[in-house]
């Protein structure tokens, strides 16, 4: 029998990826190489399991895993939103809890409630457009920025902001405010459809392995709500 | 001008030079194939009225299509695949038929999709269509032909996956199920979203024992042989789809193809459209399915035809990048000949070259100055065999290792 396919997993980088692992670790997987904090290496391997790791960007892990150059990927649920990528979704995985939020100063919520063309900040366009196009009816001028969002409406350069809200500490030191949820978010475990399909026992047991270990623990970590700005 | 004209636009490119020789050779191979089945060449316009890929008859997002208008206002677009215009087609020459047409086509299909997400805006599709046959064995014609031409071209580690829309309706009416949550449920189901498909039936707070089996959609790829636990269902429908699977099953094994071929009752794409078994061809190196296909016994009463219909397609352009992929390219020989001559030695050259090119053997013919320059071209070919032609002298070959 000619060698085992390595699985290949594509996990985002920082604290996503610690987590990951040690649920990862929990299921019997483990990567001692990635333990190294010193190694420079990009991809690690598990020999033993035919595993190999790598670590990427949030945005890019769904792109590596709809093209197959990795079977698994762990990733934000903003971030397959708005790549919008060809793949299974099979696991939210309960951690990174946040939500999708239009944020802004209070007096902006007036600005929300009619149709009226609206300026809107953002590191996720797409999910913006989708969300003001699609549910609200709402035609809005779209500004891609690529950090520090909390500016756009602070120096007028947008009515309002659509972003990731953890805690809300940043808005509310900004004077801002949470205005209108999208959607809840967390982590999400990805599959390419091909190798869904050509390696169904690994991926499947290890799939109904980690739903297992998530059924047991549920929510060891609350969803953060924002406090209303006072 | 001059460099900025020189790269094409975005999603489309040139093939050419071995590359372009190994499509041809993949092309050629599916074709033998398919027509080893008995299946007629058709070809349909490049573009057709827009009408033909509408929402209700295509598969593709109006939003993708390439859209144009003719003289007299018509909406025209160039097409996104074949299906459309092979069921316009019978409906138009075989409307008296009653017994099997068997089409294939081939050609180039258009997509106006997004940018920067890799996509090809050109991409070339061969299939075959299979009407007025509603049984089961046509079912199997079409999947075990999928697999001989695959395996024609080279491919050896692939699989087909086979699922029964049928199945996932009856369980959706017997649920109670319509309309945009019928379809926000294919979604998640479809891309394997256990716990949205979980969260979307406690909201619709569908009973238990359905919600149960609902669910189990998501993770059901089954093992060929084992249909038994879909079979856990209570609705006539659905039993009917795993009834068909497993008549399906049978057939694929008198063909003996059952080793290529997986169940997944998940497997829910273009769901509007399929009326049945629907299939996917999975391989290594290319991130989706490199074949479609699927029963859709509906399409040709859009063109005023009665009858049922099953065909595939696969991507010609994705085959060739699993293949290369995997390191199973064909390799293309190149083995002309190149004709060297110095110009007074043309009518000596153009003799020789006429004689083997009556033989049926390719003849490359040009001019050199010097044996030098004959020896320079002779090491830039190396695939060639190449003989110069001298001012004087006899023929020489030259570089010949």
């Amino acid at each position: 029998m000619d060698e085992k396919r390595y699985l290949t997993f594509a996990l985002t980088k920082g604290r996503l990826a610690a987590k990951t692992l040690s649920l990862l670790e929990q299921a019997g997987i483990t990567c001692e190489e990635m333990r190294d904090k010193e190694s420079r290496k990009l991809v690690f391997v598990n020999e033993e399991q035919r595993l190999k790791f790598f670590l990427a960007k949030g945005p890019d892990v769904p792109t590596y895993v709809e093209y197959g150059a990795a079977d698994i990927g762990v990733t934000g649920k903003d971030e397959l939103l708005e790549e919008g990528r060809r793949v299974y979704e099979v696991l939210d995985l309960g951690f990174g809890k946040c939500r999708m939020c239009v944020c802004g100063p209070a007096r902006a919520g007036e600005l929300l409630q009619h149709h009226e063309m609206i300026r809107v900040a953002t590191k996720y366009p797409v999910i913006a457009k989708d969300y003001f196009y699609n549910k609200k009816h709402q035609t809005v001028d779209i500004i891609k920025l690529n950090g520090s969002v909390e500016l756009g409406p602070i120096v007028g350069l947008s009515d309002v902001i659509v972003d990731i809200v953890e805690t809300g500490s940043t808005l509310r030191e900004n004077g801002l405010e949470v205005l209108e949820e999208i959607c809840p978010l967390s982590a999400r475990m990805i599959v390419n459809r091909v190798s869904m399909q050509m390696e169904t026992e690994r991926i499947k047991a290890l799939i109904l392995k980690l739903r297992g270990l998530l059924a047991e623990e549920p929510q060891q970590e609350p969803v953060p709500r924002a406090l209303p700005y006072t | 001008m001059g460099k900025s004209l020189l790269h094409t636009p975005e999603g489309v490119r040139d093939i050419y030079g071995e590359e372009y020789a190994r499509k041809l050779f993949i092309e050629q191979k599916l074709h033998e194939t398919i027509k080893r089945y008995g299946y007629r060449d058709i070809q349909t316009p490049t573009f057709e009225f827009f009408d033909v890929y509408s929402r209700e008859i295509g598969t593709t997002p109006s939003s993708q299509l390439y859209k144009f208008f003719d003289k007299e206002g018509n909406t025209l677009s160039l097409r996104p695949d074949f299906t459309p215009s092979c069921a316009r087609c019978a409906a138009k020459y075989f409307m008296d038929e009653t017994g099997p047409i068997r089409l294939t086509y081939s050609g180039n299909t258009f997509l106006n999709t997004s940018s920067l997400q890799g996509k090809r805006g050109e991409v070339t599709q061969m299939g075959a269509e299979l009407m007025m046959e509603p049984s089961v064995r046509a079912d199997a014609e079409m999947i075990c032909l999928v697999i001989d031409a695959l395996k024609d071209c080279g491919l050896t580690d692939f699989q087909i996956t086979v699922g029964e829309v049928e199945y996932f309706k009856g369980l959706c009416a017997q649920a109670g199920l319509e309309g945009e949550v019928e379809l926000s449920l294919r979604d998640f189901i479809s891309a394997k979203n256990y716990f949205g498909a979980q969260e979307l039936l406690e909201r619709q707070k569908v009973r238990k024992d359905y919600a149960k089996v609902l669910l189990r959609l998501a993770d059901m790829v089954l093992g060929a042989s084992d249909l038994s636990e879909a079979r856990l269902v209570q609705n006539e429908r659905s039993l009917q789809a795993v009834e068909r699977l497993e008549q399906l099953y049978r057939v694929l094994q008198q063909y003996g193809a059952e080793k290529y071929v997986s169940f997944d009752l998940g497997l829910l794409s273009k769901y509007n459209y399929y009326t049945g078994v629907i299939f996917k061809g999975y391989t290594y190196g290319v991130g989706d399915a490199i074949v479609t296909g699927g029963r859709y016994d509906s399409l040709l009463s859009y063109f005023g035809k009665r009858g049922p219909a099953i065909g595939f397609m696969v991507v010609v352009d994705d085959l060739m990048e699993a293949l290369s992929r995997q390191n199973l390219a064909p390799r293309i020989r190149e083995d002309g000949l190149l004709a060297l001559y110095e110009e007074e030695a043309f009518p000596d050259a153009l003799r020789y070259a006429q004689e083997q090119r009556a033989k049926g053997i390719c003849v490359e013919l040009s001019p050199v100055k010097d044996r030098a320059e004959a020896e320079r071209f002779a090491a830039v070919r190396k695939g060639n065999s190449v003989i110069l032609f001298p001012a004087e002298g006899t023929p020489q070959s030259i570089g010949t290792e």
